[in-house]
């Protein structure tokens, strides 16, 4: 083996490195977002819907927890254009993300409200609150803060998801460390570094999720 | 003087079990009736029901002439819908056993919250008449507490005053010194016993016999989801007309 | 539709191949991932300073990292020490050790959680820490991560898929090629879709199965 270390490549390409793992911070964020609003009313549904509303829950969090997030994004990548949507590469995976992170978040929700006791509801309703209100005043802020250790390691998990969307040329983290490593060979040191860049992102995000839990304990 | 409450041959069943065997029961304006009885006698689903927090399958209950719950069109009986329910609510207040404050509201909030999102009150006068019901059951300098740093005692008369906030018509107390360690029942009794001596219509399902005995107008026995035996409460605890309700006096007291 | 099934028939080899490919992939990954899972775990489990510090830092390492990067990392890299495994060596070696960090994280949790009490009764009639390893703290252990061997493996068949960026001819880099020809973009899409979710469907009714059966015993 004659292998010999050289990050000098790397490390010129540092700059784009970080500006792909700002974006993938992006995209994990926006997916967290709209991935929440999606959970929160399929989860809202999964516990005190109707029927139809349950089932319609179970299919959506069944298909997409269990069909691969790169097929997700193909699909919606070359497909949705014969219908005239066109989004940008990175509008369509977050987009996706989005839609990806809200299968997981409904579990997370749901469970979040699934705790909360019943006589917390008969309560509520004992003063006159209307179903909505309920929802709005008393279930709401509650599952928020119940689910908030879930939701923050979702949150981690999307942002690792987000390397897929290199497959789909998004400049992320993985693609720039792909384009560095088709450029100039420096085949052990990119991805070193790129793994190690993923891994103290994912930490120090950790750490900030479990300062954030502490201020923040569930009820 | 018209009953606040009537009740009409109410009954209730889970599937085949029968759990309210047609109950009839009139409360008049400060009225402070005690319900006692045995576990599964149906004590606490009489209260639930008048609450709407479960559905009966027969007979009717008024709340100043108005039918709870239900409405009667042509030959049909059919459940009011959830806004009508919550309106009809709204004028009853009730005390849980085990308190359900809300545990993201300080006691001044959770007493507020039915004030303004119900009542509709802006939040200024919300918060005085808030601070007002706080200071009746003697926890004014508590207010800024989260239920998780109030004693059950605390939380318990914290419940009250929110649903004494909503100025209902009646209040409901199920069992609400139940889950209390001994040590915190005198307070929450107290409580209680300063509301009657008010002119608060209560119905109080308890298992304090002494309270019982001491706080009420009148006292009913349940058993088996009827009505058993009904009268002032020196009659049932002294002198006990049917055997069910000797044995259970007889029981409890050991 | 018509030309879709035209196509489908014409493909339907290719296409069976590349879900044995799947399949295969996926059950190789699994099956080395318990066994390394298993040995790591035990290690950070049991190994002491010295022993669980190496696994602590790989085990970070391949869990902070995202999947496909491990993929890709597994492709490129060999090249730099004078190896070429292959795509397919490559990916699964990949798959596996990915699957083994997990499985390795979730038995030390279950072997932590077992009630000291465990141990203590089984030392006081007179076993010796293999054989209360062996007898009572990994059955328990196994048992509960059950259900979580079940989702792992479902994980996998949806990692597989990121194969396809390495060449490897499994589901879904096959379908690309027959989209590639046919243009059929929609339907095949939602074609692969729809294997990947019969497979995991298949994989998580195995497993309630499972379950089952053991429960009535």
């Amino acid at each position: 083996m004659n292998y010999v270390l050289n990050f000098g490549a790397v490390l010129r390409g540092f700059d784009d490195l970080l500006s792909g793992l700002a974006l993938g911070l992006a995209m994990g964020l926006a997916g967290l977002v709209v991935g929440s609003l999606i959970g929160i009313a399929a989860g809202y549904a999964a516990v005190f819907g109707g029927r139809p509303a349950r089932a319609v829950v179970t299919l959506y969090v069944g298909f997409i927890r269990n069909v691969p997030i790169l097929v997700l994004a193909l699909f919606a990548f070359f497909a949705l254009p014969q219908y005239g949507i066109r989004f940008s590469n990175t509008n369509t995976f977050a987009a996706v993300l989005a839609i990806y992170a809200g299968a997981y978040l409904t579990e997370s929700f749901r469970a979040a409200m699934l705790i909360i006791p019943r006589g917390t509801i008969e309560a509520a309703q004992s003063i006159g609150l209307t179903g909505v209100g309920v929802a709005l005043w008393v279930v709401l802020p509650i599952a928020l803060r119940n689910a908030l250790p879930s939701v923050g390691n979702n949150f981690i998990s999307l942002f690792k998801d987000t390397s897929i969307a290199a497959v789909i040329a998004v400049p992320e983290l993985t693609f720039q460390a792909r384009k560095i490593n088709n450029e100039s060979f420096r085949v052990i040191e990119v991805w070193l570094v790129t793994s190690l860049i993923y891994v103290t992102a994912c930490g120090l995000l950790a750490l900030a999720l479990r300062r954030i839990e502490k201020l923040f304990p569930r009820f | 003087m018209d009953a606040i409450l009537t009740i009409k041959g109410l009954e209730k069943s889970f599937g085949a079990h029968r759990i309210l065997a047609g109950v009839a029961l009139d409360v008049f304006p400060s009225d402070v009736v005690s319900i006692i009885g045995a576990s599964g006698s149906g004590k606490t689903t009489l209260l639930r029901c008048v609450d709407l927090l479960e559905e009966f399958q027969g007979g009717e209950i008024r709340l100043d002439s108005e039918m709870l719950g239900y409405r009667i069109s042509g030959s049909q009986r059919r459940r009011l819908s959830g806004r009508e329910l919550a309106r009809q609510r709204a004028r009853i207040g009730m005390v849980f056993q085990s308190y359900n404050l809300f545990p993201h509201l300080t006691a001044l909030r959770n007493v507020m919250l039915g004030l303004t999102k119900v009542r509709g009150l802006p939040n200024a006068e919300a918060r005085g008449r808030a601070e007002h019901w706080l200071d009746r059951v003697g926890l004014a300098d508590r207010r800024d507490r989260y239920p998780s740093a109030l004693s059950g005692g605390q939380q318990q008369r914290v419940a009250i005053a929110r649903a004494l906030a909503m100025e209902p018509r009646l209040l409901l107390l199920d069992e609400v010194t139940s889950a209390l360690d001994p040590e915190l029942v005198q307070e929450v009794l107290l409580t209680v016993r300063s509301l009657a001596e008010a002119g608060t219509t209560m119905l109080i399902v308890t298992h304090e016999m002494r309270f019982a005995r001491q706080v009420s107008t009148r006292t009913v026995f349940m058993d088996a989801g009827a009505i058993v035996e009904s009268g002032r409460p020196e009659d049932l605890f002294g002198a006990p007309k049917t055997k069910r309700l000797a044995d259970f006096l007889a029981n409890v007291s050991h | 539709m018509g030309k879709f099934l035209t196509v489908f028939d014409s493909a339907s080899s290719a296409l069976a191949a590349a879900f044995a490919m799947t399949v295969g992939i996926s059950a190789a990954a699994v099956a080395g991932g318990i066994l390394l899972g298993l040995v790591i775990g035990l290690a950070l489990t049991y190994g002491g300073r010295v022993l669980a510090l190496p696994f602590r830092a790989v085990v970070d390492i391949v869990r902070g990292t995202p999947v496909l990067v491990l993929i890709l990392a597994s492709y490129y890299m060999p090249a730099g020490l004078g190896v070429s495994p292959g795509p397919v060596t490559a990916g699964v070696a990949a798959l596996t050790i990915f699957c083994a960090a997990h499985i390795a994280e979730t038995l030390r949790g279950a072997l932590l959680a077992i009630p000291a009490a465990q141990t203590d009764a089984a030392r006081a009639i007179g076993l010796t820490f293999g054989k209360t390893l062996g007898y009572v703290l990994l059955p328990q252990a196994l048992r509960q991560i059950a259900p979580n061997l079940v989702n792992t493996a479902v994980e996998i068949v949806k990692a597989s898929s990121l194969l396809s960026a390495i060449g490897v001819g499994e589901l879904l880099l096959t379908t690309q090629e027959i989209i590639g020809r046919s243009f059929l973009t929609m339907e095949f899409y939602a074609l692969v879709g729809l294997l990947y979710l019969a497979v995991n469907l298949s994989i998580s009714a195995g497993g309630w199965w499972l379950e089952h059966r053991f429960r009535l015993r």
